[in-house]
């Protein structure tokens, strides 16, 4: 009996551990780190609960390649360090599809307009542009800059770009300078003139400064652009939502008082209905939120609003099997059965039970996770986890609880929802 | 002989005419799809002033110009507008509507400023001149800091293409068409074959239903809507699990019952455990659904809902279906 109660004290320790490592984690002098939920950057927030901007491009070519896509990927990511939006994500979304999710940006129009821009930068010899001269694959370096870029000493402090050019641009530049001066060069960028300078004399130089009238941000937007390179393809933005951040705060705040009201509510039942194994799923049901939250805190999943709606459908899921099962307890316990086989029989019976209802939602969770998309696909995540850990923490921690209560000796039928001395002498008689 | 058995007939009539009707309302009224699936525009403004919903409309059409309407101008909530049009029949491609879509949303946002916040527009410009003029050095966030709490946000805004909608309605019919094709065969794989039949038709009903009152509701459906029913197909089904769990155990220790005597006592005594958890689940999605925003409530309420066709279809349909057939198969047999 004494050594029940030891296992017992032990593993409510244990899980009061794990629902404080969930929420506030742990921090032994950088050795042994675990972030909870409530650290800084312990959760990775969707963007409908921290408010920012996602935009959708599709390719505008019929089957773009594998390479031609990733290669858009790895030029908007550029695009957007260059910018300094080191948080946003940007991912493939099926064949042809690009999605960008830029955190706190509430101007979408110019977030399109500068991630989606083909940028294909080419230097010609007339507005049409014909005979190219050098093209944005020639340029190592693009930078914005602010000062007086003519030599012209008189001219006004305006904001430009000044250029680096590889070996091969170099020549080509000089070449062409050369030949045109006293003639325009025309500066295009996808299609349209931005500068159109008159050749003074011919330039072998590794740097060339673009001029015209720019404001800051569009020199610092057209410099990112020039230097993470041209698109393959046109992009044409097909979904732009945004959320403020105001607005996600608010559902942030309602899905979590939602999520610790219905969970009490169902502590509130499972103990009203099935007294003291009601308590050992309530306890097992504390340790189930414990580990979601640190699964949660360290695998970086991508919490939505449909995500945490999600976790609080689980809470009610997840005591669905422990009700399986201690229906079946009282069951066998209304047949005349001690304590100790009744719990017995009632967990091996109710498993196969538990295990087949459970499998149907886990396969309608994991085609949610893998084929949705945006928050139905953080849906889908968050149901799976919530699902798996609560018909473990059903299986196996309330029969642990379980078998250290008979080890206590606690035999008093009422504390295991059996309401009267009658219930079980009826159902031994009529069952027979 | 339970409640349930002697009125079998009434329980799977009930369910045949209200399958009917959803069959017949989704053929002929179909869905109110929202921006989210039909594409367009959604807008949603916090104004913290008093307005009037009919000086919004105004602002809107004239935002949009002669020619194009807003297809709805709703208040929800106490300070919110919700705000919706469609594209312009004359843009050709995505670009051009998404482009449509931002500028006349920027419109509508001057407006709404210049009308419900005049101090507050003039106030923002001042501030952004003073900005420019202080330039370098200064941090440009600490100026806005100062800049009081604007009356008219921008909470939200949805822009959606066409052709994403289409794409949208595609990959939710795969994926639920997918997810009854896999619990068939988990089913049948589990149990014998008329348990997988009996447990899909249960599933195949509560999901038709939903789709039903939708439809026949006119309630608006968006992206959430498919994670709901997919939801809903992996649960509902739990309860018909459990119960065809306790057919199969019954059958092995059955000597004289009939197929209808097992169907019957095993949906009884699974019946405390059917509501018990149906209880426990909606205690928790609906809180969600009390407490939470807008578009979380929308995603609620199809779960609830699904939840309640599911516990009816396992508890008053499943048994007597499977013992109908099986009793049907059994007279065959000896005809035979």
């Amino acid at each position: 009996m004494s050594r029940s109660i030891v296992k017992f004290a032990a593993i409510i320790l244990l899980i009061a551990v794990v629902v404080y490592v969930g929420i506030y984690g742990v921090d032994f002098s950088d050795r042994f780190k675990v972030p909870g939920i409530t650290d800084e950057g312990g959760i990775t927030q969707g963007l409908d609960l921290k408010g920012g901007t996602v935009i959708v491009f599709k390719a505008q070519a019929d089957n773009p390649s594998d390479e031609d896509m990733d290669t858009v990927v790895s030029t908007i990511r550029k695009r957007l360090d260059f910018q300094n939006y080191t948080e946003a994500v940007v991912t493939r979304q099926g064949v042809d599809k690009i999605r960008v999710e830029l955190p706190d940006v509430q101007d979408a129009e110019k977030a399109v307009e500068t991630l989606g821009a083909t940028a294909q930068l080419q230097f010609t010899e007339d507005p049409q542009g014909q005979n190219v001269v050098m093209t944005g694959d020639q340029v190592k370096d693009a930078v914005a800059e602010y000062g007086n870029a003519s030599s012209n000493s008189m001219a006004k402090n305006s904001f430009y770009i000044s250029l680096t050019l590889t070996d091969e641009g170099r020549s080509a530049f000089a070449a062409a300078t050369a030949r045109l001066v006293g003639q325009p060069i025309y500066i295009m960028m996808d299609g349209a003139v931005i500068s159109a300078p008159t050749v003074q004399q011919a330039i072998d130089s590794e740097s060339c400064v673009i001029t015209g009238e720019f404001t800051a941000d569009e020199a610092k937007s057209l410099a990112a652009n020039i230097k993470s390179g041209k698109i393959p393809f046109s992009l044409e933005q097909v979904e732009v939502r945004t959320v403020s951040a105001t607005l996600g705060d608010e559902a942030l705040g309602n899905a979590v008082k939602a999520g610790i009201i219905g969970l009490i509510l169902v502590m509130l039942f499972m103990l009203l209905l099935y007294r003291l194994m009601g308590l050992m799923a309530d306890i097992a049901l504390a340790a189930y939120m414990g580990v979601v939250l640190i699964i949660l805190a360290n695998c970086h999943v991508n919490l939505t609003l449909p995500g945490i709606a999600g976790i609080i459908l689980s809470i009610g899921m997840a005591v669905d099997a422990n009700v399986v099962i201690f229906e079946r307890i009282k069951e066998e316990l209304k047949l005349g059965k001690t304590v100790r086989s009744a719990v017995d029989a009632g967990f091996n019976r109710a498993l196969s039970a538990v295990i087949d209802s459970n499998i149907t939602t886990i396969i309608s969770a994991v085609i949610l996770w893998v084929l949705g998309t945006g928050t139905i696909k953080g849906f889908g995540i968050t149901l799976f986890i919530g699902i798996v850990v609560s018909m473990l923490s059903a299986i196996f921690v309330t029969k642990f609880l379980l078998k250290q209560m008979i080890g206590m000796n606690v035999k008093n039928l009422w504390l295991y929802g059996i309401s009267k001395k009658q219930d079980v002498a009826e159902m031994k008689g009529g069952k027979a | 002989m339970s409640f349930i058995l002697k009125n079998k007939w009434v329980f799977m009539g009930i369910s045949i005419v209200l399958m009917i009707v959803s069959v017949v309302s989704l053929l002929t009224r179909g869905f109110n799809l929202d921006t989210d699936f039909a594409g367009g525009i959604a807008v949603t403004y916090e104004i913290k002033a008093d307005f009037d919903v009919a000086d919004v409309e105004n602002i809107v059409s004239n935002a949009l110009g002669a020619d194009q309407k807003a297809s709805s101008v709703q208040r929800s909530n106490d300070n919110e507008v919700v705000i919706k049009f469609g594209y312009d029949n004359s843009l050709e491609n995505d670009e051009a509507r998404s482009d449509f879509a931002l500028s006349k949303v920027s419109a509508i946002t001057t407006s709404l400023v210049e009308k419900y916040d005049p101090n507050g527009a003039a106030a923002v410009e001042e501030d952004a001149a003073a900005v420019e003029e202080t330039a370098e050095g200064e941090n440009p966030e600490e100026n806005a800091e100062e800049v009081k709490e604007a009356v008219v946000t921008l909470k939200n805004q949805d822009i959606i293409s066409p052709s994403t909608g289409q794409e949208l309605a595609r990959s939710a019919f795969w994926m639920s068409l997918l997810a009854c094709i896999a619990i068939l065969l988990y089913v049948t794989f589990r149990f014998e074959f008329v348990s997988g039949v009996v447990a899909v038709v249960c599933l195949v009903h509560d999901v038709l239903i939903l789709l039903g009152i939708y439809s026949v509701a006119g309630w608006s459906v968006d992206t959430n809507f498919i994670a709901a029913i997919l939801t809903v197909l992996g649960y509902s089904i739990n309860n018909t699990i459990v119960i065809m769990d306790r057919i199969r155990e019954n059958t092995r220790h059955a000597r004289k019952e009939s197929y209808a005597e097992i169907a019957d006592n095993s949906v009884n005594q699974t019946i405390g455990r059917s509501i018990n958890t149906t209880i426990t689940t909606l205690l928790t999605i609906g809180m969600v659904y009390i407490l939470g925003v807008t578009s979380i409530k929308a995603f609620a309420l199809p779960i609830i809902i699904g939840i309640l066709i599911g516990f009816y279809s396992s508890v008053f349909v499943a048994g007597s279906l499977w013992a109908t057939w099986r009793d049907s198969a059994v007279k065959a047999k000896k005809k035979a």
